[in-house]
Order: C-alpha cells, then sequence, then structure tokens
C-alpha cells in the first residue's frame, strides 16, 4: 500500500473512531441522565470526549477552509467549484440545524417556563400558607393548653407526678416535661405510645423560654406524621425551685399530617425543580449548543469532505486534460468511484491510452518517413544524376551534389532563391534554368528533353526529364528536375563509332592501295618507253597523281589506324618540364622560321608524373603543330607554353597550357573541336585534337579548349600526379581494345 | 508648554503594564470570590474513643455552605454529607491491608411548611429539626461517639491508621435532574484525609 493510502486508511479510522466515541458520549451522556450516580462518575468524561471533539472538528475544519482559502486565491483548480459546493452543502446542512436550534431552545424555554407557571406557583403558596394556618391554629390551641397546664402547676405547688399525670391526660398530649432552665429534667409524664426515655428539651427551646417567650413548632417525625412541641416558663416559686420549663408535645391529627406531608412533598419538590429552572434551560441549551455545534462543524466538514470527493475526479481530469495537451501522454487518473464520474475517468484514461498509441504509431511512422528520407538524402547525394526539386513558384527547394557537379555551380547552396536567378551570366546553370523555366511557363509540366549548352569549358550535352510532384488537393506541388550530364556519354559513342570507321578504313581501303599504287608504276613502267612524248607525259602525270593520291590515302588511312589503335602503354617516370623542353625545342627553329615566337614557362616545383613519355611526347606534338599552323601566315604570332601545379578537387594535378594568339576556334565548332574530322583546317584530318583527347584520357587527365578573352585558341590540359589515378585510367583504357579486335 | 520628560513612547510602554495591574486585581479578585462562593469542609479535628469494647469517633468539621447552596437548600434541595472512615493497618514494607470501611450519612433539608430544617441520619434513621441553616449544620459537622470497630477486631501491638475526610453532595429529589448540578460544581466539595495512627 502506498503512503497515499495509508495515510487516507489512518485518517479513516481516526475520523470513524472519533465519530463513534462521539456518538457514544452522547448516547451515554442521555442514558446516565437517568442514573445520576453514573452520571456524575462519567460526566466530566462523556463532556470532555464532547469538548475534544469539538475542538478536534475546530481544527480540521479551520485546516480544510484555509486550506481552501489558499487554494481559492492561489487559482487551484477546482477550487472555486469546492468552495461553491462547501458552501451549497455548508448552508443546506446549516439552515435545517439552526432552525431545529432555534425552535428547539424555544420550545425548551416555553416548556420549562410553563412547567413553573406562575399560577402553579401562587396555588401551592396558597395550599403551604393554608396548610400552615390550619396547623398554626391548632399549635395556637395547644400552646394556650400548655400555658394553662402552667398554670395549674404552679397552683398546685409544683410538677407533682399526680396532678402532671392527669393534666396530661386532659390536654391530650403525648408528653409532658418539666425542666430546670438549664435542661435538667424535674418531672415528666408520657403517654404509652411515647418512648421510654423522653428526649431532652431542645436548647434552643430552653433559650427561647428562658428569654421569656413560649415556644411552639410544628415539627415533623422521621417516620412521618407531625407533632407540636409547645414550652412556657413554670414559676417555681410554690416549691421553691425557681423558674422552670413546662414542655409539652401534642400529637397532630392523621389525617391532617397527611394532607400537610402531601401540600409539604409537592411544594418542595416544585421549589426545587423551581430553583433548578435556569440552571436547567442553561443546562438544556448547553448541551443542545454542544450537539448542535458538534453537528454543525461535523455537517461544514462532511461538506467539505463530499466537496472534495466530488471535486476530486475533476481536478484530476482538468489536471489530466492540460497534461495532455502538454503531450504527456502516460499519465492515468485514479479510478475512485464506479459511478458517471468513474466512467469518464475511465474513458479519459482509454482516449490518453488510444492517443499514446496512436502517437507511438505516428512516431514509428514518422522515424520510418525520416529514415527513408535520410536513405533518399543519401542516395540522391551519392547519386551522378543531377536531382533538382522546386517550389510551384519555381523556386529551388532541394538540389544534390551531382547537380552542382554537373552544372558547375553551388546549386545546394541556392536553396530558396529563385531558380530563374541562380548561377553566373551565360553560366551552365543559368542556361539550364532558363531552358527548363521556359518549358515550364509554356505550361509543360512533364517532359523530357536532351539540352545542349555551350559553356566556357565546351559543349555540354544535358538529358533533363521534369516530372510534377503531386499535392493532396492535387495542385501542382512544384516540380522535380532529374538531368544528366550525357556530354561523355555522346563523346564515347562517337568515338567507338570513328574509331569502327577508322578500323574499317584501315582494312577497306589501306589494302588495294598497294596493288593500286603497283599496278600505276608497272602501268608507268611498261607504257611509257612505248608511248610517244605526248601520252607519255600524260601517262607519266596520271601515274605520279595515282601514286601520290595512294601515298596521301595511306597516310590518312594511318592516321585513322593510329586513332584507333589500342595504346600499348610504357609507363615511366617522365619529368614534364624536361619533356617539354625538348619538345619544344624541335619547334622553336621551324617556329621562328615563320616569325612566331614560342615561349615556354615552366613551374619548377612541378615534380615528375608517370606517363608514356612516347604518347605524352606525341600529344605535345599535336599541340604544337596545330598552334605553329594557326598561326602561319599570321605576323607577330606567339606561342605560350606553361606547366603549373594545380589541383582538381582534392587530387594534385600538373596542367600543361598550350596558348596561341591566332584566330582560335570557331565559336559553334568549340564544344566538337576534340571530335574526329572536325577541323578548319584545308590538310588538316581532324584527328590531332581529337588523339590528344585520347590520350590525355588515357593517363586519366582532362582536357579543355576554349578561346582567350585576348585572342586565340587555348587547351589545358590536366594530368594527375596520382599514380592510382592513372594507373585506373591506364587499365581502362587497356581492357576497351580488346573487343575492337575482336571486332576487326 | 509642557516641561515633563515623559514621552507617548513611554506612555504607550507603561499603559500596558497598567492594564496588567487590572487584569491581575480583577483575577484576584475572582479567583478569592470563586474561593468564597465555594462549598468548603474540612475536618478540624477526629479522635476515637475505646467504650465498651467499642472504639467511636467523635469528629468535627468546618464547614462553609455559600449562598447559592443555601438559597438551593431554601429551595428544596437536599444537602448531602458523608463521613468516610477508613481504618487500615500499618506494615513496613508490605501494602496496608483495609481493617474496616464505615460511612456515615447525613441529609440536611428545609421543611417549608414547618419551617424547620431537618437533619436525617441516614445510617440510624434518627430526624433532628433545626430552626435555623446554622443550627442544622452544626449538627452534621460535628459527630460524637460514632461507633467504628470492635476492639477485639484490632490485634493488639500493630498500629493501626485511622482516616476520616468529609463529602458534601447536593441531591436533587428526583435524580433525573441531579446531572444539572453539574454545572453549578461549587455545591459540591471533599476534604482531605485526616489520619492518625493508633496502637491497640
Amino acid at each position: 500500500m502506498d503512503a497515499p493510502s495509508l495515510k487516507r486508511a489512518a485518517s479513516a479510522v481516526v475520523i470513524g473512531f472519533g465519530g463513534l466515541l462521539w456518538l457514544a458520549a452522547i448516547l451515554f451522556m442521555a442514558q446516565t441522565a437517568q442514573n445520576s450516580e453514573q452520571f456524575s462518575r462519567l460526566h466530566p468524561w462523556i463532556l470532555m470526549i464532547n469538548v475534544a471533539g469539538l475542538v478536534v472538528l475546530v481544527g480540521l475544519l479551520a485546516t480544510k477552509l484555509g486550506q481552501l482559502v489558499r487554494d481559492w486565491r492561489g487559482h487551484v483548480i477546482g477550487s472555486r467549484l469546492k468552495a461553491r459546493m462547501v458552501w451549497i452543502f455548508g448552508v443546506l446542512a446549516t439552515l435545517p440545524i439552526l432552525l431545529v436550534y432555534f425552535f428547539a431552545v424555544q420550545f425548551l424555554n416555553r416548556g420549562i417556563d410553563s412547567w413553573f407557571n406562575v399560577e402553579i406557583r401562587q396555588s401551592l403558596d396558597d395550599a403551604l400558607v393554608l396548610s400552615r394556618s390550619a396547623l398554626e391554629t391548632r399549635m395556637r390551641e395547644q400552646l394556650e393548653s400548655t400555658e394553662a397546664i402552667a398554670d395549674e402547676l404552679s397552683m398546685v405547688g409544683g410538677p407533682t407526678p399526680g396532678p402532671l399525670e392527669r393534666l396530661r391526660r386532659q390536654a391530650g398530649a403525648l408528653e409532658l416535661i418539666v425542666s430546670t432552665e438549664s435542661g435538667a429534667v424535674i418531672a415528666v409524664s408520657k403517654g404509652p405510645s411515647s418512648e421510654v426515655v423522653p428526649d431532652e428539651v431542645p436548647s434552643e427551646v430552653l433559650l427561647q423560654v428562658r428569654q421569656g417567650r413560649p415556644f411552639v413548632s410544628l415539627e415533623p417525625q422521621a417516620e412521618g406524621g407531625y407533632v407540636v412541641r409547645t414550652a412556657v416558663p413554670l414559676s417555681g416559686a410554690a416549691s421553691g425551685r425557681g423558674r422552670m420549663v413546662l414542655q409539652a408535645i401534642y400529637p397532630v391529627a392523621e389525617r391532617l399530617g397527611a394532607l400537610a406531608d402531601t401540600v409539604q412533598a409537592a411544594y418542595q419538590q416544585f421549589g426545587e425543580k423551581d430553583f433548578l429552572r435556569k440552571p436547567l434551560k442553561a443546562s438544556f441549551i448547553l448541551t443542545l449548543t454542544v450537539v448542535l455545534l458538534l453537528s454543525l462543524l461535523a455537517a461544514w466538514y462532511g461538506a467539505i469532505f463530499t466537496a472534495q470527493r466530488l471535486v476530486q475526479p475533476i481536478q484530476d481530469l482538468v489536471k489530466g486534460t492540460r497534461a495532455v495537451a502538454q503531450g504527456d501522454l502516460d499519465l492515468r487518473l485514479p479510478l475512485t468511484s464506479h459511478d458517471e464520474m468513474g466512467f469518464l475517468v475511465h474513458s479519459f484514461n482509454d482516449m490518453t491510452r488510444r492517443l499514446r498509441r496512436a502517437r507511438e504509431d505516428q512516431q514509428s511512422a514518422q522515424q520510418a518517413a525520416e529514415t527513408e528520407r535520410a536513405n533518399l538524402a543519401i542516395i540522391l547525394a551519392r547519386l551522378s544524376t543531377g536531382v533538382v526539386s522546386l517550389e510551384p513558384d519555381l523556386r529551388v527547394r532541394t538540389a544534390n551534389r551531382a547537380a552542382s557537379m554537373i552544372l558547375g555551380e553551388d546549386l545546394e547552396g541556392c536553396v530558396g532563391n529563385r531558380f530563374a536567378e541562380v548561377g553566373s551570366a551565360d553560366g551552365l546553370l543559368r542556361q539550364f534554368s532558363e531552358a527548363c523555366r521556359a518549358r515550364i511557363a509554356a505550361g509543360d509540366v512533364e517532359w523530357r528533353e536532351q539540352f545542349t549548352f555551350q559553356g566556357g569549358m565546351g559543349r555540354r550535352v544535358l538529358m533533363c526529364a521534369c516530372t510534377p510532384l503531386p499535392r493532396e488537393d492535387e495542385a501542382a506541388g512544384g516540380y522535380v528536375l532529374v538531368f544528366d550530364d550525357i556530354t561523355v556519354m555522346l563523346q564515347a559513342q562517337r568515338e567507338a563509332a570513328w574509331g569502327e570507321v577508322a578500323r574499317r578504313l584501315a582494312h577497306e581501303i589501306k589494302n588495294p592501295l598497294t596493288p593500286i599504287r603497283l599496278s600505276a608504276e608497272r602501268m608507268r613502267h611498261k607504257l611509257l618507253p612505248s608511248m610517244n612524248e605526248k601520252d607519255a607525259q600524260l601517262l607519266d602525270r596520271g601515274t605520279e597523281t595515282i601514286v601520290q593520291q595512294v601515298e596521301a590515302m595511306k597516310e590518312m588511312v594511318n592516321a585513322f589506324s593510329e586513332y584507333a589503335r589500342a595504346p600499348r602503354f610504357e609507363m615511366a617516370r617522365v619529368n614534364l618540364n624536361q619533356l617539354l623542353t625538348e619538345v619544344t625545342d624541335l619547334y622553336r627553329a621551324q617556329a621562328t622560321g615563320r616569325g612566331v615566337a614560342l615561349k615556354v614557362s615552366l613551374d619548377p616545383s612541378l615534380s615528375s608524373v608517370s606517363a608514356d613519355p612516347g604518347r605524352l611526347r606525341q600529344l605535345l606534338h599535336n599541340l604544337l603543330t596545330n598552334a605553329v599552323e594557326a598561326l602561319e601566315g599570321q605576323p607577330g604570332g606567339e606561342i605560350s607554353v606553361t606547366t603549373r601545379l594545380g589541383a582538381r578537387g582534392a587530387e594534385e594535378v600538373a596542367e600543361i597550357t598550350v596558348e596561341d594568339n591566332g584566330p582560335g576556334f570557331q565559336r559553334e565548332l568549340i564544344g566538337q573541336v576534340f571530335d574526329p574530322y572536325v577541323t578548319t583546317k584545308a590538310r588538316g584530318t581532324g584527328l590531332g585534337l581529337a588523339i590528344v583527347r585520347k590520350i590525355v584520357e588515357e593517363h586519366g587527365g582532362h582536357v579543355e579548349a576554349d578561346n582567350r578573352a585576348q585572342g586565340g585558341a587555348r587547351v589545358r590540359i590536366e594530368l594527375p600526379l596520382n599514380e592510382s589515378m592513372q594507373g585506373q585510367a591506364v587499365q581502362r583504357d587497356a581492357r576497351r581494345p580488346e573487343p575492337r579486335r575482336e571486332r576487326a | 508648554m509642557s516641561n515633563s520628560n515623559h514621552t507617548p513612547g513611554r506612555e504607550w510602554r507603561r499603559a500596558p503594564a497598567r492594564r496588567r495591574v487590572w487584569l491581575f486585581c480583577f483575577l484576584a479578585t475572582l479567583a478569592v470570590s470563586a474561593a468564597q462562593a465555594a462549598t468548603r469542609v474540612e475536618v478540624r479535628d477526629a479522635s476515637i474513643a475505646l467504650d465498651d469494647g467499642v472504639y467511636e469517633l467523635d469528629a468535627r468539621l468546618d464547614l462553609s455552605v455559600p449562598g447559592g447552596a443555601r438559597r438551593a437548600i431554601d429551595a428544596g434541595l437536599t444537602l448531602r454529607l458523608n463521613y468516610q472512615i477508613e481504618i487500615g493497618r500499618v506494615r513496613r514494607y508490605l501494602p496496608d491491608p483495609e481493617v474496616a470501611s464505615i460511612v456515615q450519612s447525613f441529609e440536611l433539608s428545609y421543611h417549608a411548611l414547618s419551617q424547620r430544617y431537618l437533619v436525617r441520619n441516614l445510617n440510624t434513621g434518627e430526624q433532628f429539626d433545626h430552626g435555623s441553616l446554622d443550627a442544622a449544620l452544626e449538627r452534621v459537622a460535628e459527630v460524637r461517639g460514632l461507633p467504628l470497630i470492635d476492639s477485639s477486631l484490632l490485634e493488639p501491638g500493630p498500629t493501626y491508621e485511622f482516616r476520616v475526610r468529609a463529602e458534601i453532595d447536593m441531591r436533587t429529589a428526583p435524580d433525573a435532574l441531579n446531572w444539572l448540578l453539574f454545572w453549578t460544581d461549587d455545591w459540591s466539595a471533599i476534604s482531605e484525609w485526616y489520619a492518625w495512627t493508633h496502637r491497640p
């Protein structure tokens, strides 16, 4: 059992015991009022119990009322309802009690007063006076009789036994005693009903007679009835004894005595009760007041207790509601009863249990959704495809890392910005956003299209798909753009196609060239001597042309063969600066002869790279040849070759930049300059830059071609210094030729 | 302008002191009045005498009956006076055993018809009447020759303790109303024990 339950149980036991004790005291008080001995012994305890009960109740009530006032002032939940209920219960209990008390007091006052009605009192007084008068007449007569006896005794010479007995009988007295003034008995005459030993003459009788006054009194007897005691002075001069006292006791008639007893008893009882009237009323009222106070206090305490019991579930419900409003769904209200309030509490507990279960389900679903979202975010982050989601007003909602990488600008940092305003002007991102925005603005919300953009890094081909995002109200909830850079893929496809073409050319064209050339030379050798000069010249020019064209075709086929040839790498540590120096020295004389200045600027901090020196040499040859040919016939031509230690992301790279101040690339071809057979020269094969890019990619590098701002072309090559990157590229490219050979 | 150097603050301090003196006097007066108003009874002296082989008690009380009780008697209530006498053997190390216990009761009431105060010995049934309440009280306040115990019941040699006390109780004719006197408790009184020893 917990502490509050123990406290409640102890309080109930104490209150129950106190209540029973108090009830027993009240009942005992009522019962013991009939038994004075028990009452006088137990009444202090009974009163003490009642007063103690009163004090305890006052204390309890004061505590409860104080608590109620504090709750009221503190705006405690339910305090106002409780106060109202206490007030109503208290008033409902107080009014009848006060009414009963008022009428009980009135009844007591009037009832008790009516018992002691003035007329009764007067009647009793009159009866007493009447009785007393009747007896006094008798007493006076008997006093006179006693005085007559005294006179006669004086005349006969003193209290001698003979005359005394005769006089007693004549007077009808019970007893005659003659004594001295000090009380010494001189003579006695007693009737047969008198005691054998006569009583002494009482001192008060002697005192009064000594004062010369006769004494007469009515004396009630212990055994019932009355006697009249008379005493008169008796002269003793005749007998020589001095003054004496004659006492005579006369009987009162039995009938008269009985009547007198009745009157006396009635008068005494009435007087007694009349005397006790005020204390009687006070006692009744006091007892009634104590009982009333106890009842009243008990009623108020009961009102508070009942209100507390009734309000407690409401307070619990309010607290529970607040707790639920604050998110606490673990609260369980105590079920204190099985009535409607208990049903309400049970329903509340059931509701909170259901709410908690629903919240747990929701939390589980939310957690699952969060997990899914995190997984999706990870997938999107790792995805090589760019994904951008847009708000309905075309603001960037989300963007993954691949989108930023593909578009070359930080799109993740532009979340919340208008999609039309992101990216730099003429940048790839701006072109992309404008293209997408144009499609969406045209009302086309679900589409798939391949975009080709011209960026500073060349032509870029993006495959983009747009899908509207659904919403609950089925209005457009925004858009998601999924795009991929397929430039490389298209390039690879083209390269593969051109490689196939090259192999076929090498196979189909190169083989008949030698017989053609041999046939032309044989025809010239056989026919020339036998022909006239004119025909001979014709044949000579014809066969010469055939041989030259065959040679040209052979060179072209060799070039194709070289392009399509499987790479055979001989990787070694190459000092790039030294290699550049050697190659540029070869071209310096040629360039100078054509009026072109060749400037070389090498970064001494550039370390050696792992590469195939022959392929690199070919790469440089192609670039320098292109540059020299581009500057042919242009005065003030200048070629600049630069190396630099750079970085691409976290990788260190060696940068080789070859620039010239020639006409530069045609703008419309700038994205295709590395494609085979794309050339602006009259005699070029169009394979120079294609081979350059191939060699660079074989070494895991990166090549870009663009025009300088001040005019001229620029090709920039990045070769990784990290061998592992190179190794991966070499292995990838090394695997590539196998199917080509099979197909060949 | 007053040149007195007493200040209001000092006056303020004096006022409670003065009030305390008055309160003390008032309470003392109340206490004295209550003491005077209450019924008192004390055993002034008591002794035993051996008469014809029987120990007899002579005792005298100091009785003080206030006006309320006197008016109650005059109104018809009965005053009961009980003499409680106990005789016990005195032992040094063991509890004293009680040898005898006697209660002598008197009732004093007013007889309105005869205007006499009646004293009734409840043990013997004897009744005496007196013309005044004081004479009646005087009568019940003295006991002469009340036989207590036969001398043969007291062993010669050991010491015996005789104890006397008196109790006054006001009674009403119907016992049902007697509980009302609880509220006027000054009508009841009981004296201290008056004790002395005797060795036969």
